[in-house]
């Protein structure tokens, strides 16, 4: 999702094509781990008591059938970013089905909220400038954990900074536009936390290693959404 | 009629008869036939999720007949082996054994923790990939039949390896995450800040598999 960031995307640039990770030894490029375990203990405390608590509060208090629609809605303007990054790593049959889910959902289902377009058997997917520049072959650079906005290596977050580019809602401009970002920001996060609530807490409390769990479930949810969610059997070790 | 027409006339017929059945043939989904890797899944982890949301059972029956499933459907010491990373070529054989007792404890509380997150619902079975000779991917969707909203269904997949005739899952990943692997990463990270001390492992395994017992608060949250 495209998210207002203050990192200059120069700065970024030059980050990025100086951190390469260390082949297949994922583990081992994390070389700031001391000052990421420090960050990601902060927010694990926020997460732990102000987003978790606001995310029950949201499940309690909103219904759900208002809850799908809300997340319905978000996930539909998210669509022209998800397409220009198909266009740009060569999915046409995924643009299409993109453009489709887009014209489906906003007409026939009321401005997003209904997600006709899977009744209708077109899949979702979503895509980001992180993915392209993967496909594009540039490494993710060093894991990095961020205050607020947790695991965001260097290619991630480029990528999210050339994505609010991508989305045309940047260019609109209206009374409270800001307010209006900063709640569709909320609300996403907040709907996305409530989502994963329970297979955050199983993994939670089955973790040795709470930061490196999270580190290892980061690297290959990425790279599953980098593969279209086709597994790359050779990249499998052996047992 | 002359005698060529009705020829003529009884092959044309044959052939646009022939046409037809051809063009049956093509229309009609063939099934195609499951592979023993696939059917291997099928059958059994069904049997798993099913025994997961049997309500019937108490919890530590549930418990117990969960352990002897996955116990019987894995091949637990080779899994726990990988999870150590390269301690399993320095640490001793006591330790090691220790560790696999305390890790089969471990994976099965974790699995039985996750997958009841899926109970109640249907595996589909989608394809294989031969990764290389027996050892197999087996692509599955879990669909939850009760879903409010047309939700997607659940990409999971199950890596199968013939051990002398007889499949065993060695991984499964969800969405793309390997379990095992996400594991071995923990356990890693573990050693290298407890000084590669398996035993030490062993019991922050232990510890944590019974706070899952006992659904208790996880003590690997940071401070």
């Amino acid at each position: 999702m495209a998210t207002v960031r203050g990192f200059p995307l120069l700065f970024l640039g030059i980050w990025l094509t100086a951190c390469s990770t260390a082949g297949d030894d994922r583990a081992a490029n994390d070389p700031y781990e001391a000052t990421n375990r420090q960050v990601f203990a902060f927010d694990a405390k926020l997460d732990r008591n102000i987003l978790l608590p606001t995310a029950a509060f949201y499940t309690q208090v909103i219904p759900g059938p208002v809850r799908d629609s809300l997340h319905n809605f978000l996930a539909n303007i998210d669509l022209p970013v998800t397409f220009a990054n198909d266009i740009l790593q060569g999915e046409t049959k995924r643009g299409a089905q993109t453009v489709g889910r887009f014209v489906i959902n906003s007409t026939v289902g009321v401005g997003g909220l209904a997600d006709v377009a899977a009744k209708l058997g077109v899949p979702a997917h979503t895509e980001d400038f992180g993915q392209t520049l993967a496909v594009w072959g540039i490494p993710e650079g060093p894991y990095i954990v961020l205050p607020f906005l947790g695991p965001d290596p260097p290619r991630d977050a480029a990528g999210q900074v050339v994505d609010i580019f991508f989305d045309p809602t940047t260019y609109l401009r209206y009374k409270q536009h800001i307010w209006w970002s900063a709640g569709r920001v909320s609300v996403s996060v907040i709907d996305r936390r409530a989502r994963n609530a329970a297979i955050i807490q199983s993994i939670e409390r089955g973790s040795v290693d709470y930061y490196a769990s999270v580190r290892s479930l980061y690297r290959q949810h990425r790279q599953n959404e980098i593969n279209n969610g086709k597994t790359n059997t050779n990249d499998l070790p052996n047992f | 009629m002359h005698l060529s027409e009705m020829t003529g006339g009884r092959i044309r017929g044959t052939f646009f008869l022939g046409l037809l059945a051809v063009a049956f043939a093509l229309a009609i989904p063939q099934a195609r036939a499951a592979s023993p890797a696939e059917n291997f899944v099928s059958v059994n982890v069904q049997k798993g999720l099913a025994l997961l949301y049997n309500h019937g059972l108490t919890q530590a029956d549930k418990q117990a007949q969960f352990r002897d499933f996955l116990t019987s459907l894995t091949d637990m010491r080779r899994i726990a082996l990988f999870t150590l990373g390269p301690a399993r070529r320095t640490a001793s054989p006591t330790d090691i054994n220790e560790f696999v007792d305390a890790f089969h404890e471990f994976a099965v509380a974790v699995y039985e923790s996750r997958l009841s997150l899926y109970s109640g619902q249907t595996l589909r079975v989608m394809n294989s990939t031969a990764r290389a000779p027996g050892d197999y991917i087996v692509s599955t969707r879990i669909i939850d039949p009760n879903a409010q909203n047309a939700q997607q269904p659940l990409q999971v997949d199950f890596r199968v390896e013939d051990e002398n005739g007889k499949f065993v899952v060695i991984d499964v990943s969800v969405l793309g995450i390997w379990l095992a692997i996400e594991e071995r990463d923990q356990f890693t990270a573990f050693l290298d800040q407890n000084s590669d001390s398996v035993p030490a492992l062993a019991s922050h395994l232990r510890q944590l598999t019974q706070q899952m017992h006992n659904g208790g608060a996880p003590s690997s949250q940071p401070d």
